[in-house]
């Protein structure tokens, strides 16, 4: 028996499950990256990854440190350039695209711009969208992944950096965005899809030990609770071996609590 | 000062430019052009060194595009030299931007252009997000990654803009003002548009060139072939400048051609700290440095740029620190063997990717 899995290795297993064979993946560093290669290595052997700087198809390999670095060309048929990367998004070529946010709202638009305050008195300005807008805009579906508490998913985003369902129902077709914007949001409590007519967040499935009341106390907005709740399974000692022994062997991204990288 | 174009008003008034002649020559088709056409044509030696580049391409106030991906074929020595030779006012611009930070602590640049500042999971730039709130940074428009390279892109093929799908929705369209959200004009549908972007000067790391200009790049492009053609200034810097012959014989990779390059700059090791596809690895331990405990205040910035741009000449002083602090002349071997062992141009078999969380300090 290998020990149960983290909260880290439920939310990569998590996002793991998202992903279907066949799939052309886009990813960033971090958790979606250990999902997407732990997807490549249990379920979803035929996936394809592609990354925002122009690499695709990399040979498998160790774990990319940057969306930029070797690991994404390693011994690539080919590299292409960033304004290709997002145009075969564009194009209908990106079936999944990973997003994580400073702030996620209850229609999965996102905020990577700043916090604590406005464009001109913010407390902490952060990164900007990078590929985050392209990628909400004109993929097929867009997962989003974050550590769900209150202030990351709050009522109101402090600024609109990338778009999912603007203001609900038909705003985003409306708006003239590709895609069918988020679909899921995988946390460490479980799993939230959108309802499909008003598209606010709702329950999907909950990782083990949580409760509806849990995911409402750490989300700043009224969650919607379906009839049927899924139970989210942990994942099996395989799978846990895999990510473990083959995707993270160094415990880079799946250590729990984080350690310093 | 008028300006020539009439750009998106509210995001002038929500960018608070008073002034927006600051603005024109990013995106001033007309004197791009007049400028290619007095451009030296002839098929000649074009190597000069860095020091000389810097000093005769780039001038105050230029708008510069930051190229590579971050730390990922970013001719990052260009920016050290830029610092030392103390060149003002600078708009930067880059898709990511991420090296504009500390050459604005530098006292170099005082504007942006931005879809990105960061390293990624390594953490947020504390030095910029201070620097754009006490005013001595000022964004001059917000981007996405896709529709800046959608803008690169205008430019090489001589469109005057280009219509995309990025940005509906989103409020970097009130903070951008060189985009424009319109009908496309014959479905109707929302579409927006990103004019064509000339910056004045930009430095293109590569990994061979030959003396005329004609350079190959391996690994992403990210946005430097668009950018070859785009920008007004163009410098080639390589790890190796290699016989003509090469190019002609072996066309592989080969993607900028001599016409549109200004000069060459023979700059090996010219991405450290960061990585070159093919050539060396990025020093993770330096950037860690950086990022977690140099950004913090303008104090540890100051002491941080001292160290490694203020107190050295050349790439080969910095060589001669990272070896100091991270574990001798045996560093700079490690670096080439992990960036060959993760492009799988060597054995990886055996090789080990850990290193030492452990931030180096400056004596």
């Amino acid at each position: 028996m290998s020990t149960p899995a983290n909260p880290f290795e439920q939310l990569a297993y998590n996002i793991a499950l998202q992903i279907q064979d066949g799939q052309i993946v886009y990813v960033g560093t971090g958790l979606p990256m250990v999902g997407a290669m732990l997807a490549k290595k249990t379920h979803a052997p035929n996936i394809t990854l592609v990354y925002e700087s122009g690499g695709q198809d990399p040979w498998e390999g160790p774990m990319p440190w940057s969306v930029g670095g070797a690991a994404t060309f390693r011994r690539a048929p080919m590299s292409m350039e960033m304004a290709h990367s997002f145009a075969m998004a564009a194009n209908g070529f990106v079936d999944i695209a990973f997003q994580g946010a400073a702030q996620i709202d209850m229609y999965g638009n996102l905020n990577t711009h700043f916090i604590g305050g406005g464009f001109w008195d913010f407390r902490s300005r952060l990164t900007g969208s990078g590929g985050g807008n392209d990628l909400s805009s004109l993929s097929e579906n867009v997962i989003l992944v974050g550590l769900q508490d209150p202030s990351k998913f709050p009522a109101k985003l402090e600024f609109l950096t990338s778009p999912g369902h603007l203001t609900g129902g038909n705003s985003r077709r409306e708006a003239g965005l590709l895609g069918n914007g988020p679909v899921a949001c995988v946390t460490q409590i479980g799993v939230m899809d959108f309802e499909p007519e008003s598209k606010w967040m709702r329950i999907k499935g909950l990782n083990p030990g949580m409760t509806v009341e849990i995911a409402q106390a750490c989300t700043g907005f009224e969650l919607k609770v379906p009839e049927q709740i899924e139970n989210i399974p942990v994942p099996s000692d395989d799978v846990l071996q895999v990510l473990r022994e083959v995707v993270d062997p160094h415990g880079i991204f799946i250590t729990f609590p984080p350690r310093v990288r | 000062m008028p300006s020539k174009f009439t750009y998106n008003e509210e995001a002038l008034e929500n960018l608070r430019i008073e002034d927006a002649s600051i603005l024109d020559r990013l995106i001033d088709d007309e004197s791009f052009r007049e400028g290619n056409l007095k451009k030296h044509r002839g098929k000649v030696d074009k190597r000069i060194t860095l020091q000389e580049a810097v000093s005769k391409y780039v001038s105050d106030g230029d708008i510069i595009s930051d190229t590579g991906f971050s730390y990922v074929r970013t001719p990052m020595q260009v920016y050290f030299e830029i610092c030392r030779q103390q060149k003002k006012d600078l708009q930067f611009i880059g898709s990511p931007n991420t090296n504009q930070s500390y050459v604005a602590w530098a006292g170099c640049s005082k504007y942006s252009h931005n879809s990105y500042i960061g390293a990624e999971m390594r953490g947020t730039d504390r030095n910029y997000s201070r620097m754009v709130k006490d005013g001595r940074v000022k964004v001059l428009s917000e981007w996405s990654h896709g529709s800046m390279g959608l803008g690169f892109k205008a430019a090489q093929y001589g469109a005057p803009h280009i219509a995309c799908k990025q940005l509906l929705g989103s409020e970097m369209l009130k903070y951008n003002p060189f985009v424009k959200e319109a009908r496309d004009p014959w479905s109707n549908d929302p579409v927006v548009l990103v004019s064509a972007l000339h910056p004045d000067v930009v430095f293109i790391h590569c990994q061979q060139a030959d003396r005329f200009g004609n350079a190959k790049i391996s690994g992403p492009a990210v946005n430097d072939i668009a950018l070859a053609y785009a920008c007004r200034k163009v410098i080639i810097t390589c790890e190796e400048v290699v016989p003509e012959l090469v190019m002609r014989f072996d066309t592989k990779d080969t993607c900028i051609p001599f016409m549109i390059v200004d000069a060459v700059v023979e700059l090996p090791f010219g991405c450290l700290p960061g990585c070159c596809p093919g050539y060396y690895y990025w020093s993770r331990e330096w950037w860690e440095w950086l990022i977690r405990n140099a950004l913090k205040s303008d104090d540890t910035v100051k002491d941080f740029l001292d160290y490694w741009i203020f107190t050295t000449k050349d790439q080969f002083d910095v060589i001669e620190k990272l070896n100091k602090n991270l574990g001798g002349p045996k560093y700079l071997h490690t670096l080439q063997r992990l960036e060959k062992a993760e492009e799988y141009l060597i054995e990886d078999i055996g090789v080990d990717f850990s290193y030492e969380p452990v931030i180096p300090k400056t004596e």
